[in-house]
């Protein structure tokens, strides 16, 4: 009979002690974590990803309250974040303009793409890049051994039939990762306004470019883009157009006029389209137009 | 000197020759959920020779001089596993507190090792070897040491593991425990060892 | 779910060895041979049905903010049971077993399923709930300790399955062998798994 009062009372008191204990040092070693911090901290997409440029969600939040960072650096996170944020924090909302991942290569994917020699190696491109300038004939493509789909949290990078990188704009949220993984810096984080880019990261001449393209579509420095875009947002870089985003207006005229189709405009032929309609259209008015004045010259006489 | 001895082979013993987490499978659970980056291995195995020692010290006051003489050793189980999480939780919060540096690089494993049962193990261990007190908080110690010298070895052979080749369906987990399995063999050699 | 479908689940779909890795530790240490691995799991089984039913039972009565001490004390104290009773009635297993019985409080099984199934669902589905895992973790240990127990010494349940002349591999039943076999094992199932 004692066994069972010992083990109870003893049990009881363990517990009470331990429980007392914890209570009281939880107020006594109470660490001051401003509720806004937390409050933040949840409303965070919590993917750690850094492309505040903080190392993780957790010190951004930290870095608003405390440091006064600018509220609008949460890329995953979008308008959503931002408004809260800004609730939080009694500030007033500003938009982020949304970035998206831009490969500036299209070589046609892996099974297109001319390749000097057959890579066989650590499945890295970071690897692959240190063997004789890169398995592929052009010394500034992709080599295809996919890190920056790897380095993807999103899910936003997908390859094709071919081997192409596709990226998904609708996942995309900005946050850079694919950019740094990528070892021929072929990547670029442009807002999803500018919808027209020069799809060729090649700096060799025009003619060594070309044929190295299993595309066909390298840059080859005719600079015809260069004089036929109306604000002057393309530049020549050493055998290489490069369009300067914040001048660009997206007309798509420079997609139009180049020879080798290394500059793509998603709307290119939508464009066309159109602006053969309105032409065709003119043109019917204009017929229509003449014909009743002949009608007109005609009952006159 | 004699006690010198004894103690350098009780380092032996729970270091190399009876492994806590190759040779006795205590603490696996943690073992192959952080050994994935050399970083937070070491983190974590920080984190395992402290409350391993605390532990050892705390449940081996309490058997002595709360069970035992009131006959309840029974009740081994349920009070060592409530002392140590307590302790843990009380650990936690002093560090919060007081050293905010060290709880930013080992605080996030601490509640992961309240359940270990490497933990709970050396408790138990320390009890049914009889040791002293002295004796008991360095076992704790050296077994926490062991376990992170295996976890930071599995750690460096797994960050090179990524860029292996592998069949899909041995990737992660089966690969993992079949290098374990590679080590653990070797720790076998020493098996033979003797003062 | 219905009530056989929650029963079946552990079997294979959501086996808690194979399929979810928790309880590693048990796992690898008694299945050196099949009469070990049933023990364990029967132990196993006893103390999850019936940490199940009494955690479902008080449920609504443990605030959130302890309820892990609380499950871990309730479960405590029915591996105390277990212990004692496989110490009366079955001292062989127990002596084999030795320190896994009391560690059973910290398999994370028993505390995974406490927390996930048995603290939201009713009596009879906890029930069902903790026999299905159970046996899925029996299912797992028998499965393991048979394929070390007949290539390291070539017996199921101390009857002798392979020749004469066949010799054994001792290492499948020392440490190495155990994590080896589980690699290969989990491979096999993630191989099955994709397809």
């Amino acid at each position: 009979m004692s066994i069972l009062l010992y083990s109870v009372l003893t049990l009881g008191a363990l517990g009470l002690i331990y429980g007392l204990g914890l209570a009281f040092a939880s107020k006594k070693f109470h660490v001051e974590i401003d509720p806004k911090i937390e409050d933040i901290n949840e409303i965070l997409p919590s993917a750690n990803c850094g492309a505040c440029g903080y190392p993780g969600c957790a010190a951004y939040a930290e870095a608003v309250v405390e440091k006064g960072a600018e509220i609008n650096l949460c890329a995953p996170g979008g308008d959503d974040v931002i408004k809260n944020i800004a609730e939080i924090m009694g500030m007033e909302a500003t938009t982020a303009d949304r970035k998206v991942a831009i490969i500036h290569c299209q070589s046609g994917g892996k099974d297109n793409t001319n390749f000097k020699y057959n890579y066989q190696g650590i499945e890295t491109c970071k690897a692959a890049i240190l063997v004789s300038g890169g398995p592929n004939a052009c010394n500034y493509g992709c080599v295809y051994q996919y890190d920056c789909v790897r380095a993807c949290k999103f899910d936003a990078m997908h390859i094709d039939d071919n081997g192409m990188i596709i990226v998904n704009n609708d996942n995309c949220t900005g946050c850079g990762a694919c950019a740094i993984a990528c070892p021929r810096d072929l990547i670029e984080m442009v807002s999803i306004k500018k919808r027209v880019h020069i799809l060729c990261a090649s700096h060799d001449k025009g003619a060594v470019s070309r044929k190295a393209c299993g595309n066909n579509t390298a840059c080859i420095a005719c600079t015809l883009c260069v004089k036929k875009c109306p604000v002057d947002a393309i530049t020549m870089d050493n055998n290489l157009a490069i369009i300067d985003y914040d001048k660009c207006i997206v007309c798509g005229m420079c997609a139009d006029v180049c020879p080798t189709a290394a500059i793509f405009d998603p709307l290119k032929e939508v464009r066309a389209q159109k602006k053969a309609a309105a032409k065709a259209k003119a043109e019917a008015i204009k017929k229509r137009l003449e014909e009743q004045k002949a009608n007109e010259n005609k009952e006159e006489k | 000197m004699e006690f010198v001895g004894k103690i350098l082979f009780m380092a032996v013993m729970a270091i190399f020759v009876q492994n806590f987490v190759l040779m006795r499978f205590l603490g696996l659970c943690p073992y192959i959920g952080v050994s994935k980056k050399l970083d937070s291995a070491l983190g974590m195995g920080m984190a395992v020779i402290f409350v391993m020692t605390m532990a050892s010290t705390f449940t081996w006051l309490i058997h002595t001089y709360l069970l035992v003489p009131l006959h309840i050793e029974f009740l081994q189980t349920i009070a060592f596993i409530l002392t140590i999480a307590s302790l843990v939780q009380l650990v936690e919060m002093v560090i919060q507190k007081t050293a905010p540096a060290l709880y930013k690089s080992l605080g996030v494993f601490l509640p992961l090792i309240t359940t270990n049962c490497a933990v709970l193990g050396v408790a138990i261990l320390n009890i049914q070897s009889e040791y002293n007190f002295i004796l008991a908080i360095l076992n704790g110690l050296f077994a926490g040491i062991g376990f992170t010298l295996v976890l930071i070895l599995m750690a460096g052979i797994r960050e090179r593991l990524e860029r292996a080749e592998l069949p899909v369906s041995m990737k992660g987990m089966p690969i993992s425990m079949i290098v374990a399995g590679s080590m653990a063999l070797a720790f076998l050699g020493f098996s033979g060892l003797k003062f | 779910m219905t009530l056989f479908k929650e029963f079946t689940k552990g079997f294979i779909k959501e086996n808690p060895v194979f399929v979810m890795a928790l309880g590693l530790c048990p796992t690898l240490a008694v299945t050196s041979s099949v009469v070990n691995a049933i023990g364990m799991g029967l132990a196993a089984t006893f103390v999850l049905v019936f940490s199940n039913i009494f955690i479902s039972l008080i449920k609504n009565l443990i605030p959130s903010k302890i309820r892990i001490p609380a499950y871990i004390v309730v479960i405590a104290s029915f591996v105390t049971i277990v212990d004692m009773m496989m110490h009366a009635y079955l001292p062989a297993i127990h002596k084999s077993l030795g320190l896994f019985i009391p560690l059973i409080v910290v398999n994370c099984i028993i505390l995974g399923r406490a927390e996930a199934f048995a603290s939201k669902n009713n009596v009879l589905r906890s029930v069902v709930d903790g026999l299905g895992m159970g046996f899925g973790f029996t299912l797992a240990l028998v499965v393991i300790g048979g394929i070390r127990e007949v290539l390291g010494a070539g017996q199921f349940l101390g009857i002798n399955v392979l020749p004469e002349s066949y010799q054994p591999m001792l290492v499948a039943i020392l440490a190495p062998g155990a994590f080896i076999v589980m690699g290969l094992l989990m491979g096999l199932m993630n191989l099955k798994k994709k397809k």
